[in-house]
């Protein structure tokens, strides 16, 4: 019987051979692939080329930024659709219920939180509630990335004197502590809903504009951006091209964690009275009142502190996600 | 007596993310009292992490010996607990590194740096190791040593720094010093002195240096045997003669034919090895140099090939090489061509 | 080091022109809407002829320059302004309030530090252990809690809940300074740990990257290459550089803790600075709001620029600055 023998000429592949099997060699050769070699392919079995496929792909995998996204998106569609929903099954957040009792009932099946002390539902004001936060959190933000950018912008790629301007001024305002600012902008201006994202709008802004501006001075030095120029690329391409995708990087993941931080200061100005005014139902005015309820009805306190709790950590979760999805340094 | 330090089959992986990263791959040398060995190869040919293996200062768990042995005076370092590994680290066998200006620590001063290992294995008092730093400074060649003495790390210029490392690395009078490129971050005026005053320490002390680098002009300087590592794997191994003289591994000859010679005319063109060296968590089959070699047959891409004795104690992991000239790729003919 | 001595302090002097400036802006007519006297009195209503001497003794008639100048004269003189609605001079309201939240600071600060850079080091060296990834969940969620919330949960659980649970034998006094049952440090617990909370989460994450860091570095491979111990390698040589950084950003956090210092002592009755600038809010009493935030403000300026000044002494690299020679 014979054996079938595999000797390592039969494993050859297309190229010339000569008599013996010995392949014939050109100049600086690279073997021809064999079935089984191995490739470095990445692990999804695609090669990914952009920079935001990436990123994507990494956000998706990371848990807890999934789960933020989620929550975040449930608490949007909640509010936003909390006319149809809250109010026939729990009640109306605005309405003052004057019968004796029906005020600072324990959590219930008809209360899942329990009634304030002018008997209004606490569930459906939670819920309201977060109209107030949201909208806050994202216009303050949305004010402070508009000064932030422009000012971050032309600080860091003009240089120089208005550089040096922009920097200092936002140096005076980092000087102040936070929350001390927002409140004497307030007390000018007068409390209401409006005046509170105008003024963490208009104190987010060199945080901003700070971020920004060091990302677009590190891309300045960057040689690529010789390269470009010596292309011929006049500046405002090479700005938006070049520079920007690289700058928005930082600025997402910060807008995003920024929105956690513009919530609490809402909520904290509404604590102190200098945020909105009753009856609008927003998380902080609720903890106001609670306080002074502590003894007779605990249960106020703890759901619209919570409320808080989950949706900024939520943005806060987001953001390390972003920054995790578009370090490229981390990148493995 | 068993020799200094002798180094049999070393292997050593790094698990990461992306796969196992066989970073040495069965690595055999000896060493004895004032011998240097020089250990070339291009980055990521595991020339760092065999000399960190031996120092078992690896990352762990990351990093590992898988398997070998490292036997110094005939014990063997790879087995050794932590305590001792300790005691050998900075006393028996020493190390500096690539960048003196990292390696140094920027808060404590120099003889406070200096003085530690002192400290730590010859038991001395501060005052003492104050003393003894100072000799050591004089010796390295430092200006009034007293006063430097008190220095920051980054109040002392680049060749003045190694020559601070040197001296904390010779503090304890080791028996083994290891140089990771501790050159390659230097200007190459202070190149030259750096390592005439490690070849003067070496007289004075006895001791026996591994150095590492991937400039063969530092190795032919200097080296009494040399090793030639790529891809993790050790490819050429022998005297300094043997190996510049007659090198017998196609990787020797490229390297050899890669440098600029000032015997011809510079219009000439540079003759790199082409190709780029293999990522190690995807060593090619067979021998690991195969793709870029000239002289590559079927049988390299299978059989993995055993260091081959070619005479008087030089290795060779190539069963071909004979059967090719290296004169064909444009290395020094045999026996030509001395300093 | 005298060098950069002298530069921070330059550098804070346009800062300090800013600072009053913005101040000024706030309460100047023209500038922002509303009415300079009204932030000057309060909102109770007050006669013609107060409202005249008023704008006379601040020259609110005069031009802008003018009334800057004598706004940072009457400042720099310590003269903040009187508080109609009590008729004292604010200066003498907020002087005995002020130690209570500085004590109340420090006493935040030291628990900060000692946690914060105890668990900073703590999830570095055991990377990916349990307290590490403790200490990494528990500093997001930190972050994203609203102090006087934690507070009044303090309150709840350890003032009351406590107070039932033993059938009051043990709890806390969650308000005031003293009272008949606790001894003074007893009312600070509370306080000061809600104060500290969020900064310590801080200073946690940072000490931990900054531990991170200085593993990372090559000197730390040269001290394990000289035989010391891992201990000695960690406490030695990691922890020192690594808590450079740190210090400096407990010391600038306490700006922001004076921040957060309005919303504790508002919770807990405490009778500091920011209470008395919350009763104030709840009186639309202006003249005492701004005149504490003037005092916090400045007292956390004096502060960064003390902090900045340590570091150059701490980081030899700084105070003995000097090129190689």
């Amino acid at each position: 019987m014979t054996e079938e023998r595999h000797h390592p000429r039969d494993h050859r592949i297309d190229g010339p051979t000569d008599v013996g099997g010995h392949e014939v060699r050109t100049e600086a050769t690279t073997l021809p692939v064999l079935p089984g070699d191995v490739h470095a392919y990445d692990t999804q079995g695609t090669s990914s080329r952009t920079l935001w496929g990436d990123a994507w792909r990494r956000l998706r995998r990371n848990k807890l930024a999934v789960v933020s996204i989620v929550w975040i998106i449930m608490i949007v569609i909640m509010t936003v659709t909390a006319d149809v929903w809250v109010v026939p099954l729990f009640g109306d957040p605005l309405a003052v219920n004057t019968t004796p009792g029906s005020n600072l009932q324990s959590p219930s099946l008809e209360h899942p939180f329990g009634t304030d002390k002018l008997g209004r539902d606490v569930f459906s004001r939670v819920v309201y509630g977060a109209r107030v936060s949201l909208t806050v959190g994202v216009l303050a933000v949305s004010i402070s990335l508009l000064i932030g950018l422009v000012l971050g912008a032309l600080s860091g790629y003009r240089g120089g004197l208005t550089d040096t301007f922009v920097m200092r001024t936002a140096d005076v305002f980092f000087a102040f502590p936070y929350i001390l600012f927002a409140i004497s902008l307030i007390a000018v201006l007068g409390p209401s809903y409006r005046n509170v994202f105008i003024a963490i709008g208009i104190l987010g802004w060199p945080s901003i504009a700070r971020v920004f501006r060091s990302s677009i001075l590190s891309i300045k030095e960057n040689e690529y951006i010789d390269a470009a120029r010596a292309m011929g690329a006049s500046d405002f391409r090479i700005m938006f091209r070049h520079v920007m995708p690289n700058a928005v990087a930082p600025i997402i993941v910060y807008g995003t964690m920024s929105i956690g931080g513009a919530i609490i200061t809402e909520a904290a100005l509404s604590f102190l009275g200098m945020g909105v005014q009753p009856p609008t139902p927003s998380w902080g005015l609720m903890l106001s009142d609670a306080k002074s309820l502590m003894f007779v009805a605990p249960w106020l306190t703890i759901w619209p502190g919570f409320a808080i709790l989950t949706t900024v950590l939520a943005f806060v979760l987001l953001g390390d996600g972003f920054r995790d999805a578009l370090d490229v340094k981390m990148k493995d | 007596m068993p020799p200094l330090l002798e180094v049999k089959n070393l292997a050593t992986q790094f698990t990461t993310r992306d796969g196992i990263v066989k970073a040495v791959d069965g690595v055999t040398f000896t060493l004895e009292a004032g011998e240097t060995l020089g250990v070339v190869g291009e980055s990521g040919s595991g020339k760092s992490v065999t000399a960190l293996s031996i120092m078992r200062l690896l990352q762990e768990p990351q990093g590992k010996i898988v398997s070998g042995e490292v036997l110094f005076k005939g014990e063997d370092i790879v087995k050794m607990n932590d305590s001792q590994v300790r005691s050998l680290r900075g006393d028996r066998i020493a190390m500096i590194f690539q960048d003196p200006m990292t390696s140094l620590n920027p808060v404590y001063r120099i003889d406070r740096q200096i003085g530690e290992s002192l400290i730590l294995h010859k038991g001395m008092s501060k005052k003492e190791a104050f003393e003894r730093t100072v000799e050591l400074l004089e010796l390295v060649g430092i200006p009034h040593p007293r006063d430097r003495a008190r220095d920051y790390p980054h109040q002392f210029s680049g060749g003045m720094r190694q020559r601070a490392m040197i001296a904390m690395a010779l503090a304890c009078d080791p028996d083994i010093l290891i140089a990771d490129e501790p050159t390659t971050a230097l200007d190459v005026t202070i190149q030259a002195q750096i390592l005439e005053l490690m070849m003067e320490m070496q007289q004075r002390t006895g001791a026996a240096i591994i150095m590492i680098t991937h400039d063969l002009g530092v190795v032919a300087d200097m080296a009494d045997d040399v090793m030639v590592m790529y891809a993790g794997k050790q490819v050429e191994y022998g005297s300094a003669d043997e190996v510049f003289y007659n090198p017998r591994h196609p990787y020797t000859w490229g390297l050899l034919a890669s440098l600029p010679r000032h015997d011809v005319d510079e219009k000439t063109c540079l003759n790199p090895i082409a190709g780029q060296p293999p990522s190690l968590i995807n060593v090619p089959p067979g021998c690991a140099f195969h793709p870029r070699c000239t002289y590559a047959r079927p049988e390299c891409r299978v059989q993995t090939p055993r260091l081959l004795n070619v005479g008087g104690g030089h290795l060779v992991a190539c069963p071909y090489s004979s059967e090719e000239s290296p004169e064909a790729c444009g290395v020094l003919p045999r026996g030509a061509g001395a300093q | 080091m005298l060098k950069y001595v002298v530069r921070r302090i330059l550098q804070m002097i346009p800062v300090f022109i800013g600072v009053t400036l913005i101040l000024f802006v706030l309460r100047a007519p023209g500038v922002l809407p509303g009415d300079p006297v009204r932030m000057i009195t309060g909102e109770r209503g007050i006669s013609d002829a107060l409202r005249d001497q008023i704008i006379q003794k601040h020259g609110l008639d005069q031009p802008l320059v003018t009334q800057y100048r004598l706004y940072v004269q009457n400042l720099l003189q310590g003269d903040l302004g009187e508080s109609y609605q009590r008729g004292r001079p604010v200066t003498d309201i907020l002087a005995d309030k002020l130690p209570n939240t500085i004590r109340l600071a420090l006493v935040a600060i030291v628990i900060e530090a000692m946690i914060g850079v105890g668990a900073g080091i703590i999830s570095a060296v055991k990377q990916y252990s349990f307290s590490d990834v403790l200490v990494t969940l528990s500093t997001s969620v930190l972050v994203s809690v609203p102090v006087f919330w934690l507070g009044m949960l303090f309150q709840i659980f350890f003032g009351i809940k406590l107070k039932e649970w033993t059938n009051g034998a043990i709890y806390l006094p969650i308000s005031g300074m003293s009272s008949a049952q606790f001894p003074d440090w007893a009312h600070m617990i509370l306080p000061a740990i809600t104060l500290a909370s969020v900064s310590t989460a801080y200073v946690a994450r940072i000490m931990r990257s900054q531990m991170l860091e200085a593993g990372g570095q090559d000197y730390i491979r040269t001290a394990e290459a000289k035989g010391l111990t891992r201990r000695a390698v960690i406490l030695r040589h990691q922890m020192k550089n690594a808590l450079i950084p740190v210090v400096t950003f407990i010391g600038i956090d306490f700006g922001v803790m004076m921040g957060g210092a309005i919303l504790t002592e508002t919770v807990f009755s405490w009778p500091g600075v920011g209470r008395e600038i919350f009763l104030a809010v709840g009186q639309r009493d202006w003249p005492i709001v701004m005149g504490g935030v003037i005092i916090i403000v400045f007292l956390v300026m004096i502060i960064n620029l003390l902090v900045d000044l340590s570091y150059a002494w701490l980081d030899p690299r700084i105070r003995y600055g000097g090129a190689a020679k």
